[in-house]
């Protein structure tokens, strides 16, 4: 009987959670993506839904049939080539050495040092760039587009002074592996190999243009890029699978973990966020104070000092009650100082500013971001962070108080809003789940002033009135 | 497909993560090695979505260390593999570009072919669209013949009179534009190419001095590759709760059976936390199976002595 009961039960749960699987939570059948027309339409928006599994392996030739056709599907969608089209293709240049030093710009610059400006290096030097250090330019940069054009510059990059776009090494990486930029070796590093350094300008223009400088593959992009200011594996997946589906993503100020607060804001002496429900005070002035309260305080449901929290008397309200009783300290994340997103300890801190799609963006002058989020690999942290770590991170956002129409009327959207709130992304091997925590205010919630919203009208307040 | 990559396979290292770039190489470990790892590269024919992810391939080092143990594979420095670009000759260079050249014309050549193959169905499409309506047409016009005092009937008639000179029209533009295309064969243009690996124009086996030594594994080795040696497909369990989930066959065709924990031998285990797995395996279809091997690190010289005593317990949620 109990059976039955848990297996009906347990039937419409599974159907439930059937429609709701994530399809990126599942190991994806690769057969799918033989219907979408890979080389010409890379457009395709709708994808295809997931196909059926067995439970488990058997010896028959239909399963290992099925099973390879699966494995020939992967194998061809991971085979697709990425390819530029001369018309619109973007090339960029590896510089290892960053925007920051002048030997850096590494294609004509490096050979007028090395060469003292021969006619044949100054024609080039009019095709390439040589890119200057530039007031925006961030010193992780290091690979930079002589020709932006196209529409991914409008949120990534930071153009310097002579118009040559620098790209940090997750935007580079990310756009190459989308297939969308052609980076190049720099000459510096593969230009000179069967000559010495000086020869080398002549070499070159005896070619024409950049024929002879190799492409990076996607292979030597992740070798160079990843490890590069800061920048770990689980960062740039969180980077990429949230560029991917459109975001604008931005690095914060915690990026750096070595960087630290500076200790002159002395932030921590601020009121304490554990609000005092009762002012007890102390001694004699204290029952004094209490005593010229109570006779002056209409409102007062004739408590004293050291007797009951309700006393004898007349009770006038029960909000004056109700707030009487509230004796336990609770937090009131709104009395929180602002940390410096920077006085905390990684990994659990701010590394990237994200925004929504809709959200309008000006490189130059970003807006505040919709969400922030700290990066953990589990592989290095894997307990939960301490309340310690989740406040620091916590009180390193701003305030973002629920708020609008729908947060007026559901007290559990409120809560669920909270006051603070950060996106942890914890990336386990590749695989990365984003979780949402926010500091929710309970005691901020009182639930007996509430009893007369429009919610709860029918059941509480009309019943308190027959009885009053 | 089929084919077999020179062994052993490298393993790129790079900043700390395992990690493979070749095509071959991924579909090969899967095929005999029932070695998974996790896609996390962008597709580039599908840019836009997380559902369907391409190369590079995340190893766990424990997948790293279990294919360097059997002689499959080694790890390889990257970074300093990569010095190897300074020191490229002249002339395998230039024989790289030509390589690269020959891609991207055949890449042109089937781009442009496809596109002539789709123009050519949409053609036959048109005409079969025309021909379908000129039918319509004809059995409009019929019927407006028969009902001529019903005025709606006739306004069909002329729209379907309309489409079927449109598409004449078109149908003359194109086979035109058809005839041109083929007696005067535009010039290709050649696609450049973005190359997945390295390796050309890098020397294929990487040079003895960049090869690393075998990958520290965390305490959970054992298992991982006690349940591998069993046949099992294992995968990062933080999708589950765990610490690897466990698919009978291929997670391409199957689901999983276990989401799997390992504890060692004497070690305390919070009984609730059996609770909490028995609770959440029950809950996803699949059993919670904790799992380890009976000596401890020092009582052995080598991680895989430790395999051979490996001894798990599966746990379901009886509901009593």
């Amino acid at each position: 009987m109990a059976d039955a009961d848990e297996d009906a039960v347990r039937g419409t749960a599974v159907e439930a959670t059937q429609i709701e699987t994530d399809l990126s939570d599942e190991t994806q059948d690769f057969r799918l993506l033989n219907h979408l027309n890979f080389l010409t339409d890379t457009s395709s928006s709708s994808l295809p839904r997931r196909g059926e599994k067995d439970f488990e392996p058997n010896p028959t030739l239909l399963q290992a049939d099925v099973l390879s056709s699966s494995r020939q599907a992967m194998h061809n969608a991971l085979a697709h080539p990425r390819l530029h089209n001369p018309k619109n293709q973007v090339i960029a240049i590896y510089a290892p050495d960053g925007p920051g030093t002048s030997a850096s710009p590494p294609h004509a610059s490096s050979q007028i040092s090395l060469n003292s400006s021969p006619p044949s290096s100054t024609k080039e030097q009019n095709t390439v760039k040589p890119p200057g250090r530039g007031a925006m330019v961030s010193p992780d940069a290091c690979v930079y587009v002589p020709n932006p054009k196209g529409q991914y510059f409008k949120s990534m990059g930071q153009a310097d002074r002579k118009g040559v776009v620098w790209l940090l090494p997750e935007e580079a990486l990310y756009l190459l592996e989308r297939g969308s930029l052609n980076i190049r070796w720099p000459a510096s590093i593969t230009g000179g190999s069967t000559s010495s350094g000086p020869d080398e300008p002549g070499a070159q223009s005896s070619e024409d243009d950049d024929d002879l400088s190799i492409p990076m593959s996607l292979q030597a992009a992740y070798t160079c890029l990843i490890g590069r200011g800061g920048l770990t594996l689980e960062r740039f997946a969180v980077f990429s699978s949230l560029k991917r589906i459109g975001y604008a993503i931005v690095r914060a100020p915690g990026w750096n973990d070595s960087r630290t607060a500076d200790d002159s804001s002395d932030t921590h002496d601020s009121p304490n966020a554990y609000t005092q429900p009762l002012l007890r005070g102390a001694g004699l002035a204290g029952i004094f104070g209490r005593i010229f309260k109570w006779i002056n305080d209409p409102r007062c449901t004739s408590s004293l000092a050291a007797g009951p929290v309700i006393g004898y008397g007349i009770h006038r309200s029960y909000a004056d009650i109700y707030q009487k009783l509230a004796l336990i300290p609770w937090y009131d994340p709104t009395l929180t100082p602002q940390r410096d997103p920077l006085d905390t300890t990684a990994p659990f801190r701010i590394i990237f500013h994200v925004y929504k799609p809709s959200t309008p963006i000006k490189k130059t002058a970003l807006p505040t971001p919709d969400f922030r989020i700290a990066v953990i690999n589990t592989r290095e942290h894997d307990s939960i962070p301490t309340l310690d770590q989740l406040g620091a991170l916590l009180e390193s956002t701003p305030l973002d108080v629920p708020r609008g129409e729908k947060m007026e009327r559901h007290l559990y959207m409120r809560l669920r809003h909270g006051y603070r709130n950060v996106i942890m992304v914890v990336v386990d091997q590749g695989v990365t789940s984003f979780l949402r925590v926010a500091d929710a205010a309970f005691g901020k919630e009182r639930i007996y002033e509430a009893a007369n919203a429009p919610m709860g009208a029918k059941k509480g307040g009309n019943y308190r009135k027959k009885k009053r | 497909m089929e084919s077999a990559p020179s062994l052993p396979i490298s393993i790129s290292y790079v900043s700390g993560r395992y990690l493979l770039f070749s095509i071959d190489v991924v579909t090969y470990l899967r095929r005999e090695h029932n070695i998974c790892g996790v896609l996390i590269g962008t597709l580039p024919q599908i840019p836009q979505q997380n559902v369907f992810l391409g190369l590079p391939l995340e190893l766990m080092p424990e997948e790293a260390r279990l294919l360097v143990d059997k002689g499959v594979a080694c790890i390889v420095d990257e970074v300093k593999a990569h010095d190897g670009m300074r020191s490229l000759l002249e002339e395998d260079r230039r024989a790289y570009l030509r390589d690269l050249e020959t891609q991207g014309q055949l890449a042109a050549r089937i781009l442009a072919d496809r596109k002539e193959q789709q123009r050519v169905q949409s053609l036959k499409e048109i005409d079969e669209k025309r021909a379908k309506g000129l039918a319509v047409k004809a059995a409009k016009a019929a019927q407006a013949a028969a009902e001529i005092q019903a005025t709606e009937t006739s306004r069909p008639t002329t729209e379907a009179e309309e489409s079927a000179s449109l598409f004449a029209s078109v149908d003359e533009k194109t086979s035109a534009s058809r005839t041109t295309g083929t007696t005067t064969p535009a010039p290709l243009a050649v696609m450049a190419v973005t190359p997945t690996t390295s390796y050309p124009p890098l020397p294929e086996p990487a040079a003895a001095e960049h090869r690393l030594a075998r990958p520290d594994v965390p305490l959970s080795y054992p298992l991982f590759a006690h349940l591998h040696s069993l046949g099992y497909f294992l995968s990062p369990g933080l999708r589950f709760g765990c610490q690897y989930v466990a698919y009978p066959g291929d997670p391409l065709r199957f689901h999983s059976h276990f989401i799997a924990v390992s504890a060692e031998w004497d070690e305390d285990v919070d009984l609730m936390n059996i609770v909490n797995g028995g609770r959440l395996g029950t809950g996803v279809k699949k059993g919670f199976l904790l799992g380890g091997p009976q000596k401890r690190r020092d009582e052995v010289e080598s991680e895989a002595d430790r395999v051979g005593t490996v001894r798990t317990f599966s746990i379901e949620w009886a509901g009593m």
